[in-house]
């Protein structure tokens, strides 16, 4: 039955589920069988080869590469192009662009995120079922540091499979068998005839060659562009001011507008007392009520549009969460840490009996961390078109171009439109964190395009609507506890955490049906707390979820961000308590862990661990495993006398794996260590009354350049495949820190941020300790 | 340039929605970010809370006004690559606007210097980068 179908058949398909195992299973048959990416087959255009679904080759020699993952700052449309480059065996030059695609194809999909593994690794019938559904989604999200991780094999491949196709076709054209040809600098050799074609010159003839099933790759010796620096291709752009955010996309006919939302999340609007005010303002075409989310203003300018709903007089709907203030947050989590039922996330060897009385010394601490918010440095932005005909057009510097589908199919649906189709344009990105995910802002857009159809819509929101009408990262709290043995190891190590669930809060926010699950057992809550390579023969994590009303979203390295405080603090306090050198402690604990041993040897001989301080300086240390990437930091501090704490020196070392783009990884390393200084010592989004008392960055602040520490970062040279890169830079800083301020003043702070922010000037600040804080 | 607009519209929105330039952008609105920043007479000025009618006959350069008029790159851009500076890039250019201020009054700044005149916000977190990309750019400028 499924004989007549191609692989391009199978593309078209995404809808028939109930045909698609006998689809796929056909599907499987091409190039890229091994990890099920077929894509389309070649086929030539006007000036261009498209030999694939990631390449596209022009007459001219110049090369684009698909890459279906959102640049938002991680240079990761250089680091896939580099590996196109490596297999299609050229060199990295400005012969070669990226693209973002427009279509959504299945071959984009992106599976290490949800599967949490390589697709070179997905075996069995269970991971086969999972990859068809996202692939038919589908799903290509840019999210959980896992881009390299998982195209780093189906790129190759597609390069592979491109310089096969060119090799066959310049065969072909010389008339010689295909072994005897080579490819070098861009050009198919015919080394016995000295004759030679450009790449660009076969593009045409490649386009139509069947493609290979499971070309080779190169070995890793032979590497040329893999491994060595190179000079990201978004870059030059970005010092122009060229790059299109989804902010300055500019569509003929364009309107723009302007959002109020409840400040207490979750209520909605009864009216807006002076509508005709705020449409007899300059510009303004439209006040509209968006499904009790919102009020927005459409005008000609954003400028009008926002200047007018600074007017806007709403009544919001009353709701109890407008009791809710910080204070009853935080009660709330102390709670969960001390009563209720638990989920066991692991539970190994003896932990309870090593905990009974006189049995052991025991160390106990219990940690809190705030709310957060993203604070990408472009505010939500989405543009929509509706035209007459039913079909739709979205502009976003998403992560998620199905969260950007799903979103016009939902804020349509609120103004009664059911798009025909939606197409998608993923722009660059000013900073996303997680944030840009969410289907909100889409909806939000869609639904105003959709009272004002065959005219482009796009709805920014102000900074005071980003940070204080966001989505955060949970608060969350932690009693730790360890059994120490005579050797002063830990022989249980019981962890408990405290936070509200996110998957649960994301997916029901933004999936088209509420399969959100359990909250319980949130595996975003525990992740960062079950120190495995830690030698513990006792170990124990749970967690309880903690509900309210806020809205809880992907954070860059979400529960890594604070249980790693959590549990790298409390290993401090063990080994002070045991009277241990931090290092020799954890080193100890490394004893059957080298890949982690190894990294933090190097740092703590990079970081001159041991050499003494002048008073009012510490040192502290702190590790973890995170996104398959091994990270560990030590920081500096000088803490004044009158409280005043700087971070003056970062030092890291990283084993990411295989390193793509060596300076890209630093970049993002740097970037995450001064995210998290900033978290550590200045962010806390608090509630009174309900609402988000922060709103911008006078009262959310941010390290600038005055205070940004010296960051130091090596890379150790690894053989593994490629871990992530985008997240594990921030996620030891903040326990860090909090060791080295112990040792610095011998006080331990157990609470996120460990400082206060008093403003000293104007765009100046310093950060205070805690208990010196007025 | 003319601008047909209110008197009270801040120069950036002036810039982005009635002269089409698009590199400065809107981060904060309230002169706490400089992803605004353009130079108003040499002078590095978040545009975001800079009405229109307050630069009347005042010279304005935007990042796009940075490189020459042959699309030749200025000293402090040519840094911001070789330092592989940006990352979203959406702070840059005010960050390059800012410098370029800084050079002008300075050509060689100390590291002080530099913390008192560069004060806008990035996100993604390159201030590392910037610091040794002004250096780069101090060094490479040409002296008087
Ligand atoms: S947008 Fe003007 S300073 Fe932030
Ligand atoms: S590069 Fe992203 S905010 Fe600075």
């Amino acid at each position: 039955m499924a004989c007549f179908l191609s692989r391009r058949s199978f593309l078209l398909t995404g809808a028939a589920m109930g045909g698609t195992a006998m689809v796929a299973a056909m599907a499987g048959a091409g190039y890229l069988a091994a990890v099920d990416m077929d894509g389309p087959d070649g086929f030539v255009a006007d000036d261009r080869a498209v030999l694939n679904a990631f390449v596209t080759l022009h007459d001219d020699g110049r090369v684009v590469v698909q890459v279906p993952r959102t640049e938002m700052g991680q240079g990761i449309h250089t680091g896939l192009a580099m590996l196109v480059a490596e297999e299609l065996d050229i060199p990295f030059d400005d012969r070669i662009s990226v693209e973002h695609p427009v279509e959504q194809l299945a071959v984009y999909a992106n599976y290490s995120g949800p599967l949490r593994t390589r697709p070179e690794n997905m075996h069995g019938p269970l991971m086969w079922t999972a990859k068809r559904v996202l692939s038919l989604l589908p799903l290509m999200n840019t999210a959980g540091s896992t881009s390299t991780m998982g195209l780093w094999f189906p790129l190759r491949s597609a390069g592979a499979a491109a310089r096969h196709m060119l090799l066959t076709a310049g065969a072909t054209r010389l008339g010689v068998p295909a072994e005897e040809v080579t490819t070098s600098g861009g050009f198919v050799h015919h080394a016995g005839s000295g004759r030679r074609i450009a790449y660009g010159e076969l593009a045409r003839e490649a386009a139509l060659v069947p493609p290979p099933r499971d070309p080779a790759l190169k070995p890793a010796s032979a590497w040329r562009v893999i491994g060595r620096s190179q000079t990201r291709v978004d870059i030059p752009a970005k010092v122009r001011g060229e790059p299109v955010f989804g902010a300055d996309v500019v569509l003929p006919g364009m309107l723009h507008a302007a959002i109020r939302q409840p400040p207490v999340f979750g209520a909605g609007i009864t009216r807006v007392r002076n509508e005709s005010e705020v449409r007899a303002q300059p510009g303004v075409l439209d006040v509209a009520v968006i499904e009790g989310r919102g009020v927005a203003v459409v005008a000609g300018s954003w400028w009008q549009a926002e200047l007018a709903a600074t007017r806007l007089d709403i009544d919001w709907a009353a709701t109890e969460a407008e009791l809710i203030n910080s204070a009853m947050l935080a009660s709330a989590l102390q709670a969960a840490l001390h009563g209720g039922e638990a989920h066991v996330h692991l539970e190994q060897g003896e932990v309870e009996p090593a905990f009974r009385p006189g049995a052991a010394q025991v160390v106990e601490a219990t940690y809190t961390a705030p709310f957060v918010a993203h604070a990408c440095m472009e505010p939500m932005n989405a543009t929509v078109l509706i035209r007459g005909d039913g079909t739709a057009e979205a502009w976003c510097s998403s992560q998620s171009p199905l969260s950007m589908r799903w979103g016009v199919n939902r804020g349509a649906g609120w103004a009664g439109v059911d798009p025909s189709s939606v197409t998608c344009h993923v722009t660059m990105a000013g900073g996303a964190f997680g944030r840009r995910s969410e289907v909100d802002v889409v909806a939000q857009a869609a639904f105003l395009a959709a009272r004002h159809r065959g005219r482009p819509v796009k709805l920014m929101w102000s900074r005071e609507e980003d940070i204080g009408r966001g989505v955060f990262r949970s608060h969350a709290g932690a009693r730790l506890r360890a059994a120490l043995g005579p050797d002063g190891l830990p022989a249980a190590y019981d962890a408990l955490v405290a936070a509200q669930a996110l998957q649960q809060s994301a997916l029901r926010r933004n999936l088209p049906l509420d399969i959100g699950g359990s909250p319980n057992g949130d595996r975003f809550t525990a992740e960062g707390l079950d120190k495995s390579y830690y030698a513990f023969p006792g170990r124990r994590v749970r967690s309880r979820h903690v509900p309210s009303h806020v809205p809880i979203g992907f954070w860059r390295s979400n529960g890594y961000s604070f249980n790693t405080f959590f549990a790298e603090s409390f290993l401090d306090k063990c080994a002070l308590a045991a009277d241990q050198d931090p290092l020799s402690y954890r080193r100890a604990l490394l004893r059957d862990s080298p890949r982690h041993l190894a990294v933090l040897n190097r740092m703590a001989a990079l970081a001159g661990w041991g050499v003494p301080m002048s008073p009012g300086r510490g040192r502290g240390i702190a590790i973890e495993a995170a996104y398959e990437s091994v990270v560990a930091q030590v920081a500096e501090v000088t803490v004044a006398t009158d409280g005043e704490i700087r971070v003056d020196r970062v030092i890291c070392v990283i084993d990411v794996g295989t390193v793509v783009n060596p300076d890209a990884v630093i970049a993002q390393t740097e970037g995450g260590i001064l995210f998290g200084v900033t978290t550590a010592l200045m962010s806390a989004i608090t509630l009174d009354a309900g609402s988000v008392m922060e709103s911008n960055f006078h009262d959310f602040p941010m390290q600038r350049l005055a205070d940004a520490p010296d960051i130091v970062v090596e890379i150790i040279p690894s053989d593994l495949p490629p871990g992530g890169a985008g997240e594990p830079g921030i996620v030891p800083v903040a326990a860090a820190i909090a060791n080295a301020i112990h040792a610095a003043t011998g006080r331990r702070f157990r609470s996120l941020p460990l400082a206060v922010t008093e403003t000293t000037g104007e765009r100046r600040t310093r950060s205070v300790l805690r208990d010196h804080a007025a | 340039m003319q601008v047909d607009a209110s008197e009270d519209k801040p120069l950036l929105w002036a810039l982005r929605e009635d002269l089409g330039l698009l590199g400065s952008k809107y981060g904060c609105g309230i002169a706490q970010c400089g992803a605004c920043s353009v130079l108003i007479n040499g002078v590095s000025t978040p545009s975001c809370v800079t009405p229109i009618g307050d630069v009347t006959g005042a010279s304005v350069v935007t990042v796009e006004g940075l490189a020459a008029a042959d699309g030749k790159l200025s000293v402090v851009q040519q840094a911001w690559i070789d330092e592989q500076v940006p990352q979203c890039g959406f702070c840059q250019p005010g960050f390059l606007i800012a410098v370029m201020a800084l050079l002008e009054q300075t050509s060689q700044p100390t590291d002080a210097e530099i913390d008192e005149a560069v004060t806008n916000i990035c996100r993604c977190g390159t201030y590392p980068r910037i610091r040794r990309a002004i250096h780069r750019a101090a060094s490479a400028r040409p002296q008087d």
